[in-house]
C-alpha cells in the first residue's frame, strides 16, 4: 500500500473514514474485530424491515456522492421492492471525473465498507444480485474489492443466506474499459450490458428499467460505503453532521498546486479556505491561489476571492458552481486560466459519446478556437465563438451532463478571468507566468478535423 | 489458421453464461483476446465476434469505443501517463517529454524501436493526490519524477519483476513470444496510415470512427 494521503483515524468528523490506516483493514477479520464490521449488515438483516432500512437513510439525509447529490433514500424507495423478477443495485466505480480519487481512497483502504453497503441497499430495494462497474485502470482496487467480496462470500455475508436469513445476496464485478461517459448512469448500464456507452433518453428511468431491462439501483461508491454507518448509528446521529439541506460529512479529493495533497473527509458547510488552506496545506511554492475547481473538473471555477465559500451544495449553487464529484483542483497565480480551460475542453471533446450533436461538434469546435487564441491568431470573433459554443453545450440540449460541463468550463472561466482571454484573443500576449500544458498550433489542426 | 489461439476461444464461449444477458460478455472477451495479442486485429474481433454469435461490425463498433482497447500494435510494455489537469498542474508535461526521450519515441502510441515500450496520455486516472502519476504494467506508479521513470524503464529492460507484474487480471496468460510489432493483421484502408496517425495528439476519433 502507498501512504495515506488524507483524513484517517480518530477525527471528530471522520465518519467514513475513522478506521483507515488501521493495519489490513481490507481484510475482512481486521474490519469485524477492529472497525465494527459487518454489525450494520447483521443488523438491517435480522432486526429492520427493508422500507425501515430505506427510511433510516432517508431520514439521515444521504445525498448521492456520485456527482448529482440525489436524496438516496428516495432513490431507494423508487424501486418497487415487491414487483415480480429479478432486480439489481449498480453500483458506479467508474470514478473518472478529473480531479477525484475518492472511491479508489475507499475502496484501497476499507473495501468491506463498499461490500457491506452494496449488500444492505440489495436487500432495502429487493435485489438478490448487484454488479460493480469499475473502471478498467482500476488494476488494485479492482484486486482489492474482488478478495473482499470473496472474503464475504466465504463467511457466508454473500450467498444463500447471509446471517442466517433466507435471502440470497451476491456481488458481481464489471471492468470499464476506459471511457469517462461511463460515468454517467444510463451510459453505465449501456456498457454494462456489452454496449457502447452512450447514454439512454429518460424515462423509463434506471429505477423501472435499468441494467438488462429490469428495476435498478445506481447508487455509487462513497454513498453506498456511508450506508453501513447510517443503519449502525442512525440517521438521526448522521444528520446532525453538515448542514440541513446537505447533511452529513463527504470525502474532498484536493489536488493540484498545494502542500498536502489528499482526501480529506469534511463536514458538509465546511470552508474551501478551511479545505485548502488548512487541510491540504495552503498554496505550494510560496505562490497565491488563483482559482480552484470545487467538484471535480465538471464544476464551474470559483476565483481565489471566493475561498470563503462553503461546501455544502446550496452554498455552491449559490456561487453559480456545484458540489460534483468533490474533486477539489487548486491551481495558482503562475499558471493560465485559458489554457486550463483549454486542457479541459480537450477532455470533454476527446471523452463525447458522440451520440448528441451539440457535444459532439461543440467540444472539438471549441477545442479549436481555443488553439487560434492560444496560438495567438485570436480576435473578438473567437471569444464569441467560444461563448455560443458554450450556450449550445448547455440547458438541455444534451441527453447526459458531459455536454453542459463542457460548457460550464467555458463560461465560468470567462466569467472569473474575462481579462486573460481578452489578453490572449485580442491582445495575444499572455500576462501569466506558466503555461498549463502544450499547445498544438491551429494549423496542425486542419488534419484533425 | 485463427488469430486466437483455441484455448482462448474456449473461454470466450464459456464467458457469456456469467452474465444475466450474453452481450455483456463482449468486453470481457476483447479482453482475452487483447491479452493474447497484445492489441485488437479486425481477425481477432471477427473470431470474438464468432465465437459470441455476435455481428463482427457489432464487436469492432465496442472495440473502437473505449480506449483501453488498442487496435494498433502498442509497446510491448505501454505507458499510461495522466496529463489531465491535476497531473499537468504537478509537472505531467515534463514527466511526458522525458518518456518520450528514454523510449526514443516522438508522439504517442509509436513504438520503440526495440519493441518494447509505448505510451499514451491518459485522462484523469484517479490518484489526483499523488500526481503526477501513470499506470504501467497493472500498476500505478505515483510523484513521478524522471528519474523514477529512468529507473522503471531499465528496471523493465533488464526483465526484472515490477512489484506487480503479473498480478491482477491475465496472469499466466500473456503470451510467451513478445510480438511486438504484430501488424500483419491490419486491414487495408480500415484506419489512417500510420504516418498520417503520426501527427495526431491522440487516437484520431476513435469512438466516432464507427457512427459512420
Amino acid at each position: 500500500m502507498p501512504e495515506l494521503r488524507g483524513s484517517h483515524g480518530d477525527a471528530p468528523t471522520n465518519v467514513l473514514t475513522r478506521w483507515f490506516g488501521t493495519p489490513d483493514l481490507h481484510t475482512l477479520d481486521v474490519y469485524e474485530s477492529k472497525a465494527g464490521g459487518y454489525t450494520a449488515l447483521r443488523k438491517a438483516l435480522l432486526e429492520m424491515a427493508p422500507a425501515d432500512i430505506t427510511n433510516e437513510v432517508k431520514t439521515s439525509g444521504l445525498r448521492g456522492r456520485g456527482g448529482a447529490g440525489f436524496a438516496t433514500g428516495t432513490k431507494w424507495s423508487f424501486i418497487n421492492r415487491d414487483a415480480p423478477g429479478p432486480k439489481y443495485v449498480v453500483v458506479n466505480a467508474d470514478e473518472s471525473e478529473p480531479g477525484t480519487a475518492k472511491d479508489r481512497y475507499i475502496l484501497e483502504n476499507s473495501p468491506h465498507s463498499l461490500v457491506e453497503g452494496i449488500l444492505i441497499a440489495a436487500y432495502a430495494v429487493g435485489a438478490n444480485q448487484a454488479w460493480v462497474y469499475i473502471r478498467g485502470e482500476y488494476d488494485e482496487p479492482y484486486r482489492m474489492l474482488s478478495e473482499a467480496i470473496e472474503e464475504a462470500r466465504g463467511k457466508g455475508y454473500v450467498g444463500p443466506k447471509p446471517m442466517g436469513k433466507d435471502y440470497p445476496l451476491d456481488i458481481r464485478l464489471y471492468r470499464g474499459h476506459g471511457a469517462y461517459i461511463c460515468g454517467e448512469e444510463t451510459a453505465l448500464l449501456e456498457s454494462l450490458e456489452g454496449k457502447r456507452a452512450q447514454p439512454r433518453s429518460r424515462p423509463p428511468f434506471p429505477a423501472v428499467k435499468g441494467a438488462w431491462g429490469r428495476p435498478t439501483l445506481l447508487n455509487n461508491v462513497e454513498t453506498l460505503a456511508t450506508v453501513p454507518w447510517i443503519i449502525n448509528n442512525g440517521g438521526a446521529a448522521y444528520a446532525k453532521y453538515g448542514t440541513d439541506k446537505s447533511p452529513g460529512t463527504r470525502l474532498l479529493t484536493v489536488s493540484g498546486n498545494v502542500n498536502k495533497p489528499g482526501v480529506y473527509e469534511v463536514e458538509l458547510g465546511e470552508t474551501f479556505r478551511h479545505v485548502i488552506m488548512e487541510l491540504a496545506g495552503g498554496i505550494a511554492g510560496g505562490r497565491e491561489l488563483k482559482v480552484f475547481w470545487p467538484g471535480g473538473s465538471s464544476a464551474p471555477v470559483l476565483p481565489a476571492s471566493m475561498l470563503d465559500t462553503k461546501t455544502d451544495m446550496e452554498s455552491l449553487a449559490a456561487a453559480r458552481s456545484m458540489g460534483g464529484s468533490g474533486g477539489v483542483i487548486v491551481m495558482d497565480d503562475q499558471h493560465c486560466v485559458v489554457r486550463a480551460a483549454y486542457r479541459l475542453l480537450k477532455f470533454y471533446a476527446y471523452e463525447s459519446c458522440g451520440k448528441c450533436t451539440p457535444c459532439r461538434i461543440g467540444g472539438d469546435w471549441a477545442v479549436r478556437t481555443y488553439e487560434r487564441i492560444l496560438a495567438n491568431e485570436g480576435s473578438q470573433v473567437e471569444i464569441d465563438t467560444l461563448l455560443r459554443v458554450s450556450d449550445g453545450l448547455q440547458n438541455g440540449r444534451c441527453l447526459c451532463g458531459l455536454g453542459d460541463s463542457a460548457g460550464w468550463v467555458i463560461d465560468s472561466t470567462f466569467r472569473h478571468f474575462r481579462d486573460e482571454y481578452e489578453d490572449h484573443a485580442l491582445r495575444h500576449e499572455c500576462n501569466v507566468g506558466k503555461a498549463v500544458g502544450t499547445v498544438q498550433a491551429a494549423s496542425a489542426q486542419v488534419e484533425r478535423s | 489458421m485463427s488469430a486466437l489461439s483455441a484455448h482462448i476461444l474456449e473461454e470466450i464461449k464459456e464467458l457469456p453464461a456469467k452474465y444475466p444477458q450474453p452481450r455483456s460478455a463482449v468486453m470481457p472477451a476483447l479482453d482475452l483476446a487483447q491479452e493474447e495479442l497484445g492489441h485488437l486485429t479486425p481477425e481477432a474481433m471477427s473470431e470474438v465476434a464468432a465465437a459470441l454469435e455476435l455481428d463482427p461490425g457489432y464487436v469492432e463498433g465496442v472495440a473502437t469505443f473505449y480506449s483501453l482497447f488498442h487496435l494498433e500494435a502498442v509497446g510491448k510494455h505501454h505507458f499510461y501517463v495522466c496529463t489531465n489537469l491535476s497531473c499537468t498542474l504537478r509537472g505531467a508535461d515534463e514527466i511526458v517529454d522525458h518518456l518520450k526521450q528514454a523510449i526514443g519515441v516522438k508522439q504517442p502510441d509509436e513504438v520503440s524501436a526495440d519493441g518494447l515500450f509505448s505510451y499514451e496520455e491518459a485522462e484523469c486516472l484517479g490518484a489526483c493526490e499523488f500526481a503526477p502519476m501513470m499506470r504501467f504494467e497493472h500498476h500505478y506508479h505515483y510523484d513521478l519524477t524522471p528519474a523514477k521513470i529512468d529507473a522503471l524503464i531499465a528496471e523493465t529492460r533488464d526483465g526484472a519483476p515490477s512489484p506487480l507484474r503479473g498480478e491482477g487480471r491475465g496472469e499466466g496468460r500473456k503470451p510467451a513470444a513478445a510480438a511486438p510489432l504484430r501488424r500483419e493483421g491490419q486491414g487495408e484502408g480500415r484506419k489512417p496510415a500510420a504516418a498520417e496517425m503520426a501527427k495526431k495528439p491522440r487516437a484520431p476519433r476513435k469512438k466516432k470512427a464507427a457512427d459512420a
